[in-house]
């Protein structure tokens, strides 16, 4: 059996398990746990067979169709095992008792079915039946823990049936034009179409994916929609769910149409496909992360972020050089570990405070140590700040935009970053700084199960900062799959040209500054440890009757400046958009008339036209 | 060997470098108010006063590693900037990483102030934040522009395509838009006023520096008179041509300070948003059209 269908065999075992024994609390726990182990493991091996295909056994339109392992979905099903797998860990305490626990890991092998199903399918019918899957259960996922999840689900239905349905326009487009559903196929005769065409069919499809990554004016549903179901759900959909978007795009950019035929889509001088695709990642990155800013709750800052946090893949690579698409790409690795990371230690707040308003928590740094350093290794990784990984592919991206001309995309990626350091101040200092208020007095670290997740993830985060070689490798290959350059590669960084990159110096170097610090520190005499109360108030006593923090409105300076523009550009934008509908709307309801007369007419006129075109057509 | 040697002695001669600098500027402030002022060694005295303490508070393991980080942050910043003589480790990172690893002794500082819950820390840290938002956009895209230009982002070879040209090659005359954009910049960088809202010692009690004291304030004074070098020796390497010996650079150092601390002296402080607002309309436009220059 080849390892292809022991992985969508497995995942479909599981939803089988857990919907006949919907009662049964091993198989919710320990079988699931298992099946997601074994997935995980087998998704490891698919290394040994790249390049196999496996043919589902029987034709659709007297074609052969199926899947195939190749180095761009190996790197994403290792991703999506992994991060099952360790939400499979986490999930074992946090949803202990909870009322959802019921249809919990039936949408969970759901979503690892459909997505493992789109990113091995090697033709396009695969693809978009593995792609409903997943977007059904990603509505699922959505759907259960919480009051308000519903309606948010909801609206992300209404998303994903219009990209499905775009998707379904593609599809068929394609088999029209090229006879076939096969991706080799296709790129072996892209070159034969006419340019309007070529740019109007990937239009398509990467509308259709953008939608489900979440680019700037599509991103509506996603902040939302993942802030409002189970934490640890928050963490498997903003890890990996959104990213099976950028895989799409990776795919189709330069898997089926080639590089070289999208530059061919030139509109004006420098302005080509491309750049118009930057400009949208760009606007990704700067206004969801300053959005981000003004939230109050934990969830839906980060969930802002996974917006935002798209938009540096994107435009690595829109930069379409060797080091750009290679940082687009190790992006997603390292976004997914920090990201997780982040929403596991807010899940572990949850878990003991029971809120992830940010306004009611504070000073939990003392009760939940362990909590607090997964969230500050997050943070650090999120804001692209050495020595973590996510230093490394911001660096990636920021170079390939500056060596290759586009200053003003460089500098939309620093407005980025700035925000992201914003803003991920905002959630740790609202969270574990700060005055500890008297109610969390009594709460203790979450318990080992649920540590071991972020010890692992922490591990990787600083890992793959010091050592990006690891994945480097992985995606090197991958390029060169694609028909790519390659980035000169080391272990530690990037291996030659001037301005090169070595993530173990820097690492090493800053050690040692904190061993020489420390000897300094040690220098003076021994510190003495105080509690919260005996501090600075220009003269008062402070007690617990005394609230003496500062969390509320945090970033009230800068929400001044940023304002007007938000309110202008923004909110007139959406107004107008309202207006827009409001009035086609009102024509599109005249139609109904609500009398039986006019249906009769409409119906007969339905029939007589159609009638002429059959007679054209026969 | 030599190498080994500069390690070793370089955050020595810097610091001394900076200690005279902050002395400095408390003397010439003090003159431009017609005071006398301290001795120009007097932040020697402070800081071996504060290392002697005997009562060290702490408020937490996050406000020891805080410390920590602040200064073993901007020593990892020192290294990675070339100064007349000293280059080595700029082969390893570029200027973009010096970039972001001089926001790991913000960050650190950050944390700690956070773990001792004085809302006078708190509200410094939030306005230091905001201010980088002011500052690091039209910053950074000066060093774009001027890593575009010359095509590299690595420091020392900017410093040596400068020096190939002289005095007029030097980023401030061939770019004056991006080396005036840049200087408005560095001063917010800097904490100087009119930008001075982190500290702000009327208002929040000196922000950031409210609970620190004994040894930890000592410790503070020390990255202070580093971190004050290390940004000036930015500032000098993009746009004034680095230096080719030791008595250009200090001369450099000097000369640029005190144009900086001249601002600093007839100003007061701006507010937060007015701070923040300051550095949009004037120094990003000033940088956006530099860049453009070079585009076109």
């Amino acid at each position: 059996m080849s390892i292809v269908s022991g992985l969508l065999l497995i995942a479909l075992a599981g939803v089988i398990l857990n919907v006949l024994f919907y009662k049964s609390k091993i198989v919710q726990k320990y079988v699931s746990l298992l099946l997601f182990a074994v997935l995980a493991y087998l998704s490891f091996n698919m290394y040994k067979q790249v390049g196999s295909h496996f043919s589902i056994p029987f034709l659709i339109a007297g074609q052969s169709i199926g899947f195939t392992i190749t180095w761009l979905n190996y790197y994403f099903a290792l991703m999506i095992t992994g991060i099952t797998l360790l939400t499979a860990i986490f999930s074992l305490k946090y949803m202990e008792g909870k009322e959802g626990i019921v249809h919990y890991y039936t949408v969970l092998f759901m979503k690892t079915f459909g997505m493992l199903g789109v990113i091995l399918s090697s033709d396009l019918i695969t693809f978009f039946v593995f792609w409903e899957i997943m977007s059904w259960s990603t509505f699922s996922l959505m759907s259960t823990g919480g009051k308000e999840a519903p309606k948010s689900a909801l609206k992300y239905f209404i998303f994903a049936v219009t990209a499905s349905m775009i998707l379904m326009v593609g599809v068929v487009l394609s088999y029209s034009l090229f006879g076939s559903f096969d991706f080799a196929v296709i790129h072996s005769k892209i070159d034969s179409l006419s340019l309007p065409m070529t740019g109007f069919l990937l239009s398509i499809f990467i509308v259709s994916f953008s939608i489900e990554s979440a680019v700037f004016p599509m991103h509506s549903w996603l902040p939302e929609g993942y802030s409002n179901t189970f934490t640890t759900f928050t963490a498997y959909l903003t890890g990996i769910s959104t990213r099976i978007g950028i895989y799409g795009i990776i795919l189709f950019l330069f898997g089926i149409f080639g590089i070289q035929t999208v530059d061919k889509l030139v509109i004006l001088g420098k302005i080509n496909f491309r750049y118009i695709f930057g400009v949208f990642a760009a606007l990704t990155m700067i206004i969801p992360t300053f959005t981000a800013l003004y939230q109050h709750d934990a969830k839906k800052l980060i969930a802002w972020h996974s917006v935002g946090q798209g938009g540096y893949m994107l435009i690595g690579l829109a930069s379409a050089n060797a080091l750009g698409i290679s940082g687009g790409i190790l992006h997603i690795i390292n976004y997914l570990t920090y990201q997780v990371l982040i929403v596991f230690a807010i899940a572990s707040v949850e878990y003991r405070t029971g809120t992830t308003n940010l306004n009611k928590l504070g000073g939990l740094i003392k009760k939940m140590p362990v909590s607090y350093l997964a969230l500050l290794f997050g943070i650090i990784g999120l804001a692209g700040l050495p020595p973590m990984n996510g230093f490394v592919s911001k660096w990636f991206i920021y170079k390939a935009l500056i060596m290759s001309g586009y200053p003003f995309l460089a500098i939309a990626a620093v407005i980025g970053t700035i925000g992201t350091i914003l803003s991920v101040y905002k959630l740790i200092h609202n969270m574990f700084l700060g005055q500890l208020p008297e109610r969390y007095n009594d709460i203790k670290e979450v318990s080992f199960s649920m540590q071991l997740p972020m010890w692992i993830l922490m591990i990787v985060v600083f890992g793959l900062g010091v050592y990006p070689g690891l994945a480097m490798g992985l995606i090197a290959k991958i390029q060169t799959s694609l028909g790519l350059a390659v980035v000169p590669y080391s272990l530690h960084g990037i291996a030659s040209g001037s301005g090169q990159l070595n993530m173990l110096v820097i690492t090493a170097l800053f050690m040692g500054g904190l061993a020489v610090a420390w000897i300094i520190y040690l220098l003076g005499s021994r510190r003495k440890h105080v509690n919260q109360y005996n501090n600075y108030a220009g003269g008062h006593f402070l007690n617990k009757d005394v609230a003496y923090n500062f969390n509320y409105e945090f970033y009230a300076a800068i929400e001044h400046v940023i304002d007007p523009y938000r309110k202008k550009i923004i909110e007139r934008t959406e107004r107008g958009i309202i207006g827009l509908v409001d009035a086609v709307s009102e024509y599109v309801r005249r139609i109904y008339t609500g009398m039986i007369n006019t249906y009769a007419i409409y119906i007969l006129t339905a029939f007589v036209i159609t009638i002429i075109f059959l007679k054209e057509l026969i | 060997m030599n190498t080994v040697l500069w390690i070793i002695f370089l955050p020595i001669i810097i610091f001394i470098i900076g200690t005279f600098m902050l002395g400095y500027s408390r003397k010439f402030i003090a003159r431009i108010e017609r005071r006398y002022g301290p001795p120009i060694q007097q932040v020697f005295y402070d800081i071996f006063k504060l290392m002697n303490k005997k009562t060290n508070i702490s408020h937490g393991w996050m406000h020891d590693i805080a410390i920590l980080m602040l200064l073993g942050g901007t020593l990892l910043t020192l290294y990675f900037i070339p100064v007349p003589g000293f280059h080595f480790f700029a082969q390893y990172g570029d200027m973009l990483v010096i970039m972001y690893i001089l926001l790991i002794p913000a960050l650190g500082m950050a944390l700690g102030v956070g773990e001792t819950a004085n809302p006078n820390g708190s509200i410094g840290i939030s306005r230091a934040l905001m201010m980088l938002a002011g500052y690091d956009i039209p910053f950074f895209l000066t060093f774009i522009g001027m890593a575009m230009l010359n095509q590299t982002t690595s420091m020392y070879e900017l410093i040596n395509i400068q020096q190939a040209g002289g005095f007029f090659g030097w980023g401030l005359i061939t770019n004056p838009l991006l080396g005036v954009a840049a200087l408005i910049a560095l001063q917010g960088m800097l904490g100087e006023k009119p930008f001075e809202v982190m500290v702000a010692p009327h208002e929040i009690a000196t922000g950031p520096m409210t609970e620190m004291g004994g040894k930890y304030l000592g410790i503070m004074m020390i990255q202070h008179a580093i971190a004050v070098v290390v940004e000036l020796t930015i500032y000098i390497n993009l746009f004034l041509g680095g230096a080719l010996n030791w008595f250009e650079y200090i001369i450099k150092l000097f000369v640029l300070f005190t144009v900086l601390l001249s601002v600093n002296a007839v100003f007061g402080r701006f507010r937060t948003d007015d701070a923040v607002r300051f550095m949009w309309k004037i120094p990003l436009p000033m940088a956006v059209i530099g860049v453009l220059f070079i585009i076109f």
